[in-house]
């Protein structure tokens, strides 16, 4: 179990903030609403527990689900099973096998647990597969989920009714439990989305390489929240279907998906606000408009009936809201987020975690990769000692960002191993590199983009931390490392350029690793961003004892940064020493530094601009 | 209680009507005038109003009951009949009106049920449907065995001794349709020979085709409840194969597409709601609507929602009462109702109504009447 305080109290104050509403609407429909009134509150509730679950899924791991319906029909039809009462079991279901048939006429809450039961054991099954897809890959197997569901429930007649109507269960919902479903079901959504594996798996969505660099493990979150997701689709379906009385598959099919995934994306995938807020707004919209085309005397105007209205007016609010808010109603911050719940962000003085300078150095031994016969590294060899910069500089082509993978653990080489401390990297999954001691950045900046400054850190920080540590005080300690303190609540995509390198680094900072891959950090910077680079990563090593290992066209910087130089062209490690060392060697100047002096001047002018224009 | 009703007349339930006067018969319609049951609904509802229409321009049922109607659109959404179910109880109807399909039905005849007050699908074919409600739910369609029971006396006496059924398990209508057809067709003393299964929108019959080919001795006659487009799809496929055997359909095939098949369907027998013989009160019917809307009927729908108005007429004259439960054991009670699609009973069923069904044979791309009446009861297959 691990420690409560890591949710943080905005994700308790948002729990409370959207629970709140849902409590006001029971307690309406209870005391002041006709019964019609209070049967629209209670399917509310409903919706709004199954739009979360498809919000933990798809809103936090960013894969559409078109599957999680299914889990509503298979929380249905096993608590139905239960509930039916056993005189209408006789005549709607005489092949139930005996055992089954025994059980009936259970109270809802236990049909109710059981059938979450079976859930768990379906999504656990479908979730291993489909946690391993990403994107639109696993958005398809979801649908592949949903239609193998309905065949396999239109099918199994002895236990469904097949396509016929289920009938026979006590029909209604009592209000207490709804409500503590639906209660249950937003704090359960918004506290995983602050947990660590939830905001380790907003990272992943933002960046799914970025998120393994800094130790996710994206397949595992992943599976968790599909299992979790439908959970609570499961409570939905049991609770939609004794709302109903009676359904048959059909009803829990594309058009119950679709409703679901409109109220969710009307509202706001990625947030738990946004999934109870575009619920509210579709049900109320729907029965405004339900009303408006029944036709009838408003007082002012007397309209005549105009069915069909409701699904247009739907069509064209969801088409409007999407044109001027792209990401839903509610955007990518939660309502507690806005309204100023954050947890305070105070420039930290205290000092930056001290890491112990762990054994070992990072040894790159003999290390070679053939693709396909194209032999793409040779027999790589250096160390990069704890406290010292080594660089790594080459032409175009010479291997360094295969070098790069196989040090990170991306691509395993062919020959040759690589070590950390006494690990080899090539043995551990990639999001384990990270906590074996190497921090990364990326050539094309790879940040959390719609996390804030602080959020990139800690996705970091969590995933070295122990249980009951508090991250949030280690991420501010590496943001203050390079100087981002003040703009640790920024989304990060906001930030400028420079800004945006710098908490590159403090992110790989807060995994306090032993040793720092930089690759180009310097790409696209001007001169006095370069020059606070510099001092970044001077003070770093000084005060960190890191060992930094630099991959950078910029050589003026690496001369002034680096301790140790190794130089690669075409795949082989041509020469390896200081900066002095590498600036007289013969052998540097003439494959690298003396290939652009030996450079005939062009005698014809480039071909590019004389192509015609495409 | 006095704040509910002040809150349920002004904001919250914006738009419901005036209450109805104390001598209206208020009618509520929950029924799917968008979506995937609308086809149904649609013309059911044209049908009914008309009739509601006459009924009132002569001063309401037995003179003194007009009738009022409330009509909600469902959008064939089940969750969204019983919520319009609920309001339209809460706006006090005596009578309600459900979509044509069964679980909408069951999920509105489980709120009309439990407040007592009287409910009919337009057109659900299910014959359980009763069952699974209780006893203030009617039907207003021939039944699916009802159809199943004619088809099967027909086959009698047409000599057929064997016959093949095909079914689809993915609904309920081409699933037991064919079953109850069986059953009745073995009562009679025919055999069936087998059952084969499709995939309803597949349109590959090319396995069950092989087999019934392939049967030795070949079926007499093949029944399926199989529609558009599955139904062209196996006609064509079974005929191109070279098997000749005679084919029963049930009223899903009662559309311009299967008449416009030619040859592929010629002979072919359908059950089906109603049929305007020469003289016959349907084609009265026919002649009347297309008078007062300019359209051809295109529809038994529409006749049938008609006579729903005659049923609804006739169970309150005799209950001579507004009082839901005394119109539902009125309706219980009737027996002979004169519709335009013919005679219509209620008593001695189980809330599925015995009304006539019309066999129609495929001429020359034209219906011709094979027989028109009621099945007996004891004929009719247990749902």
């Amino acid at each position: 179990m691990q420690d409560f305080r890591q949710f943080g109290k905005t994700a308790w104050a948002g729990s409370a903030l959207l629970a709140l509403p849902l409590v006001l609407v029971a307690v309406l429909a209870a005391t002041v609403l006709p019964a019609s009134g209070a049967r629209l509150a209670t399917l509310f509730l409903i919706y709004v527990i199954a739009v979360l679950g498809n919000q933990i899924y798809s809103g936090n791991s960013g894969i559409m689900s078109f599957g999680h319906t299914s889990f509503m029909a298979i929380g249905a039809y096993a608590s139905a099973l239960l509930t039916i009462a056993p005189a209408a079991q006789a005549t709607a279901l005489p092949a139930l096998p005996a055992w089954l048939a025994a059980l009936a006429g259970q109270p809802l809450i236990v049909a109710l647990a059981a059938a979450l039961v079976v859930v768990l054991v379906v999504a656990a099954i479908f979730g291993l597969p489909i946690a391993r897809l990403g994107g639109s890959a696993a958005s398809i197997a979801t649908l592949g989920l949903l239609v193998i569901t309905h065949v396999t429930l239109v099918a199994s007649t002895d236990f469904t009714r097949g396509s016929q109507t289920f009938f026979g269960i006590p029909r209604g919902v009592p209000m207490a439990l709804v409500l503590g479903c639906a209660v249950a079901a937003v704090v359960i959504a918004r506290l995983y989305r602050s947990s660590r594996g939830g905001l380790a798996l907003r990272a992943a969505r933002e960046d799914e390489i970025a998120a393994s660099a800094v130790g996710v493990n994206v397949v595992r979150l992943r599976f968790w929240a599909f299992v979790l997701g439908a959970l609570l689709c499961g409570a939905s379906g049991a609770l939609l279907a004794h709302f109903l009385g009676a359904f048959s598959p059909k009803d829990f099919y594309f058009n119950l998906t679709f409703l679901m995934l409109s109220m969710l994306i009307l509202g706001g995938i990625t947030t738990v606000s946004g999934a109870v807020g575009g619920t509210a707004v579709i049900v109320l919209l729907v029965d405004i408009l339900r009303r408006i085309e029944a036709g009838g005397d408003f007082g002012i105007v007397t309209l005549p009936p105009v069915f069909g209205l409701t699904d247009i007016g739907i069509g064209l609010v969801i088409l409007i809201v999407m044109y001027r808010l792209r990401e839903g109603l509610f955007g990518v911050r939660e309502l507690d987020e806005r309204l100023g719940f954050e947890d305070a962000v105070t420039p930290t003085t205290q000092p930056a975690p001290v890491v112990p300078p762990g054994p070992g150095n990072l040894k790159v031994e003999n290390v070679g990769k053939t693709f396909a016969g194209l032999t793409a590294l040779e027999k790589v060899n250096f160390v990069v000692e704890p406290g010292l910069v080594t660089g790594l500089i080459g032409p175009n082509g010479a291997g360094k960002s295969t070098l790069i993978n196989a040090v990170c653990g991306i691509v395993p080489p062919s020959s040759g191993r690589v070590m950390i401390g006494g690990q080899a990297v090539a043995e551990l999954a990639v999001y384990d590199v990270p906590r074996a001691g190497l921090g990364r950045t990326f050539q094309n900046i790879r940040l959390f983009k719609n996390l804030t400054v602080l959020e990139n850190v800690r996705v970091a920080a969590n995933s070295v931390a122990r249980p009951d540590e508090d991250t949030a005080a280690a991420a501010r300690a590496a943001l203050a490392i390079v100087g981002l303190s003040d703009l640790a609540a920024r989304i990060a995509a906001t930030l400028p350029y420079g800004a945006q390198r710098r908490l590159e680094i403090a992110r790989a900072l807060a995994l306090r690793p032993r040793f720092l891959l930089l690759d180009e950090p310097a790409a696209g910077m001007n001169p006095a961003e370069t020059d606070a680079l510099m001092e970044v990563l001077r003070r770093i090593r000084a005060e960190h004892q890191l060992g930094l290992l630099v991959v950078e066209h910029d050589l003026k910087l690496i001369m002034r940064l680096c301790d140790r130089i190794v130089v690669l062209n075409k795949g082989q490690q041509i020469a390896i020493g200081t900066p002095d060392e590498i600036r007289a060697d013969p052998v540097v100047i003439e494959a690298y530094i003396g290939r652009k002096r030996a450079a005939p001047p062009p005698q014809t002018p480039p071909l590019g601009p004389a192509l015609p224009a495409t | 209680m006095t704040l509910r009703k002040t809150l349920s007349l002004t904001a919250l339930t914006l738009g419901l009507a005036a209450p109805a006067l104390a001598e209206d018969l208020t009618i509520g319609l929950a029924t799917a005038q968008t979506g995937g049951l609308a086809p149904y609904d649609q013309p059911s509802l044209a049908g009914f109003e008309m009739r509601v229409d006459e009924i009132n321009a002569a001063g309401g049922i037995a003179g003194k009951f007009p009738i009022k109607l409330i009509a909600k659109d469902t959008r064939s959404d089940a969750a969204q009949t019983a919520l319009v179910a609920q309001e339209l109880v809460d706006a006090g109807v005596q009578i309600m009106i459900t979509p044509c399909d069964a679980d909408p039905s069951i999920a509105a005849g489980m709120i009309t049920q439990g407040a007592g007050i009287p409910a009919f699908s337009f057109c659900a074919t299910t014959p359980t449907l009763p069952l699974a409600v209780g006893d203030f739910m009617f039907g207003n369609y021939p039944a699916d065995n009802v159809q199943a029971a004619m088809l099967a006396g027909h086959a009698i006496e047409a000599g057929y001794k064997t016959a093949y059924i095909l079914t689809s398990p993915d609904s309920a209508y081409t699933l037991k349709l064919p079953q109850y057809f069986g059953q009745a067709f073995a009562a009679k003393g025919g055999t069936v020979l087998g059952e084969g299964t499709f995939a309803m929108g597949q349109q590959d019959f090319s396995a069950e085709v092989t087999k019934i080919a392939a049967m030795d001795p070949k079926p007499d006659v093949i029944m399926t409840a199989a529609y558009e487009p599955d139904f062209p799809a196996f006609v064509r496929q079974l005929r191109g194969a070279g098997v000749t055997t005679q084919v029963l359909g049930s009223d899903g095939i009662d559309s311009p597409t299967t008449f416009a098949m030619g040859d592929l369907v010629e002979g072919v027998v359908f059950s089906t709601a109603g049929f305007a013989t020469e003289g016959s009160a349907l084609a009265a019917f026919n002649a009347k609507y297309k008078e007062k809307t300019g359209e051809e009927p295109n529809t038994v729908y529409i006749a049938n929602g008609y006579d729903l108005g005659t049923v609804i007429e006739v169970a309150v004259t005799k209950a001579d009462s507004l009082d839901p439960a005394a119109i539902r054991d009125a309706i219980a009670s009737l027996e002979n109702v004169e519709g335009v699609t013919g005679a219509i009973s209620y008593a001695g069923t189980m809330g599925m109504p015995l009304r006539s069904v019309s066999l129609v044979r495929i001429v020359g791309g034209n219906r011709e009447l094979v027989t028109q009446g009621v099945p007996a009861p004891e004929e009719v297959p247990a749902p």
